[in-house]
């Protein structure tokens, strides 16, 4: 994918299963939201091929819920009115979309706001109708471009409730973010992107196996030695943390504890957090 | 999901909240409210005019006079209140004293020379009557003089006449022809000076709301594109039909207490070639029009930095009215052929040449390919920026856009 002269994406190549919830990583810049708009057809990229169930994607032909990064409605025009013109744009009947929209108003507690502008909503009211825009008539792929983003703690709560229920559903969630916690605790898979180039690709614990293990807990007895393999983050009545330097592998600390004499009963390697990861690829780069 | 399913929706939709507006209803009521008033203030006008001109003619004043023309009958002058005097010099120190209202010499040749009137300042308007008693005594005795009211008619010159002129060995049908086909111009630029601004809004909403991308994966853009215009020419028959009705039913009840011309509809003639000439032209130019404000609309970031080129647009569709004169006097003149070609000012022009029966087929065939042609190129360049240029948002888009490759341009930050 290329603007003018630069390249921004590179290379890339993935696949998301059906039903799974694909968590789409990467710093400001580094390509995620152009890859997802050249997928949706609005880039078209210099090269490669991006399918959707196996084909170029159409609008409306394949029950997509897509929540863009920059967001907005018809700020003139009436709650319900909006609503409904979406529902039918995704193939609802006027009658269907009318009685989705005002279950979800009154499930989102705007069941009285149905007639007024969505101009004359708090930040945080547009941003419920938003999202129900975004699930109407139960979408077979949701992509959620930052879902979070701007969203007050309510909202993102209720985010987090429909995403849920959309992959209870079957859907096929694509999550393009920079909130590590969600990704651990929504996320099959991820890939995550610097530059435009894949630089980890693969479920979770593939993932953090691959950045290799963030701590280490030793219990011994005697004395601990420094390394420059790690640091040594606490020591308690013979039980020790240690972080380890980047490079430095637990097999490689365990070799060099026992070269030292010291006695082990303990030796217990701990995962990294996403949010570690992201801080280690993206380094100083990363504008979260 | 149906082409026509989306198509109907977006015109279902774009049609509904155009006529909910408030600010619709104001602007489209605002011109027959406006040629209602214009009508009252005409009648009355009228009314008032004639009356005080009439009365002014036919008022009694006292006045004297001197005759060196020996045209002024003594017997029609003394019925309007003149004495016959012998010097002029008396006659004006007796206005200036207020003995006499008004003083008037008639010169030997009235034809050549000024009739030399003095009065009593009564006003403005009302000094108006001395004139208007001074020249009605003179025409009276002219005509008591000739004695036959045909030729008093025909020397003052109510002259009524009737032209019947020939085309291709068949009668034509003049004014009576033409006035049917010229329907269409009106037509058209009523539509772009009450549309204009929704077409450019068509897309430019979109895009200030940031809606464009979840639009644009919902519909294919095409056919939303399509959906606005057609929504736009709904629009504009309703808004025609709003202002038309009253306008006519008011020229209708009134037309004869107003200073217009009496046209006897039943003598206009139906053209069938000019009026589907006419239709295609005007179709065609609007959909020219329409496609290219709504480009506009895609190209730029708001309705304010559209300003500019909107004016320049609407004014080239404009411009051929400048022009009318040589439009109706010398369509092969340079600058007739100029607005006849070039894309924005062709409806107007072609469509005032059509009605006035100066298009020769051939031009008009030719016109209308050309205005359709550039129609499709507009369309497809609105879509196209409209795909691809209106996720910048807060920028203008590069022309680039429309060239192959383009489309990638633009650029996002995740």
């Amino acid at each position: 994918m290329t603007f003018g002269s630069t390249k921004v994406v590179r290379d890339l190549s993935f696949d998301v299963a059906r039903g799974e919830t694909f968590g789409f990583l990467g710093s400001n810049g580094s390509g995620k939201t152009t890859t997802i708009r050249a997928l949706l057809g609005l880039y078209e990229p210099s090269g490669g091929v991006l399918l959707v169930n196996g084909a170029k994607f159409r609008p409306g032909q394949q029950g997509l819920g897509y929540l863009p990064e920059e967001r907005g409605l018809y700020k003139k025009e009436q709650v319900l009115t909006t609503m409904v013109y979406f529902g039918q744009l995704k193939g609802m009947s006027a009658a269907a979309a009318r009685a989705w929209s005002l279950d979800y108003l009154d499930r989102v507690g705007l069941a009285d706001k149905q007639r007024v502008r969505l101009d004359k909503l708090s930040g945080g009211e547009q941003q419920k109708i938003q999202l129900g825009v975004t699930v109407m008539n139960d979408p077979e792929l949701l992509i959620l471009d930052e879902p979070t983003k701007g969203f007050d703690p309510v909202n993102r709560r209720l985010l987090m409730d429909i995403i849920e229920e959309q992959r209870r559903a079957g859907a096929t969630v694509i999550m393009v973010t920079h909130q590590m916690d969600e990704v651990e605790r929504l996320c099959d898979r991820v890939l995550l992107l610097k530059d435009g180039v894949a630089r980890a690709y693969g479920s979770v614990p593939e993932v953090q196996a691959q950045f290799g293990a963030a701590s280490i807990v030793v219990r011994f007895h005697g004395e601990l030695p420094a390394s420059d393999g790690y640091r040594i983050a606490s020591v308690d009545n013979g039980r020790a943390e240690l972080l380890l330097n980047p490079g430095t592998r637990p097999e490689d600390v365990l070799s060099y504890l026992a070269a030292s004499g010291l006695s082990i009963s303990e030796f217990t390697p701990r995962r990294r957090s996403m949010e570690s990861i992201f801080v280690e690829v993206y380094g100083k780069e990363a504008r979260l | 999901m149906s082409t026509q399913h989306n198509l109907g929706t977006v015109i279902r939709f774009e049609v509904t909240r155009a006529l909910a507006k408030r600010s619709f209803w104001l602007a489209t009521l605002a011109m027959p409210a406006f040629i209602a008033l214009v009508m009252v203030l005409q009648i009355g006008s009228s009314s008032s005019i004639s009356d005080q001109t009439q009365g002014q003619a036919s008022a009694h004043i006292n006045f004297a006079y001197v005759d060196d023309s020996g045209l002024v009958n003594p017997q029609i002058a003394s019925a309007a209140g003149g004495t016959r005097i012998a010097d002029q010099n008396v006659g004006v120190e007796q206005v200036r004293s207020g003995a006499l209202d008004a003083f008037v010499h008639y010169p030997a040749d009235p034809s050549s020379q000024p009739v030399q009137i003095s009065g009593r300042d009564v006003g403005m308007f009302a000094s108006g009557k001395y004139e208007a008693v001074a020249k009605s005594v003179l025409t009276a005795s002219v005509s008591a003089k000739i004695g036959d009211p045909r030729l008093a008619a025909i020397s003052s010159g109510q002259i009524n006449s009737v032209t019947t002129t020939y085309k291709d060995g068949a009668v034509s049908g003049g004014l009576r022809e033409a006035l049917p086909a010229l329907l269409f111009p009106v037509l058209f630029l009523l539509a772009i000076m009450l549309l204009g601004n929704q077409m450019l809004s068509a897309t430019l909403e979109e895009k200030e709301n940031r809606v464009t991308e979840m639009i644009l994966t919902t519909i294919e853009p095409d056919r939303l594109i399509v959906g606005k215009i057609i929504s736009l020419f709904i629009v504009g028959f309703v808004q025609f039909l709003v202002f038309s009705v009253p306008t006519v039913l008011g020229y209708i009840a009134f037309r004869d207490r107003m200073s217009l011309p009496n046209i006897d509809l039943s003598t206009l003639v139906f053209s069938p070639s000019r009026l589907i000439i006419g239709f295609l032209l005007l179709l065609g130019g609007f959909a020219l029009v329409a496609g290219s404000l709504v480009a506009l609309g895609a190209v730029m970031p708001t309705a304010k930095d559209a300003g500019p080129v909107f004016s320049a647009m609407i004014l080239l569709v404009f411009m051929p009215l400048y022009a009318s004169a040589l439009i109706i006097s010398d369509p092969s003149a340079l600058i007739v052929r100029f607005f006849s070609i070039f894309p924005y000012s062709a409806p107007l022009t072609a469509m005032a040449r059509n009605a006035l029966g100066t298009l020769p087929v051939t031009t008009a065939i030719a016109t209308i390919v050309w205005l359709f042609a550039l129609a499709a190129v507009a369309l497809v360049a609105a879509v196209r920026l409209f795909k691809y240029g209106s996720l910048s948002y807060g920028q203008r888009l590069s022309l680039r856009t429309l060239l192959p490759g383009g489309r990638e341009r633009g650029g996002a930050r995740g």
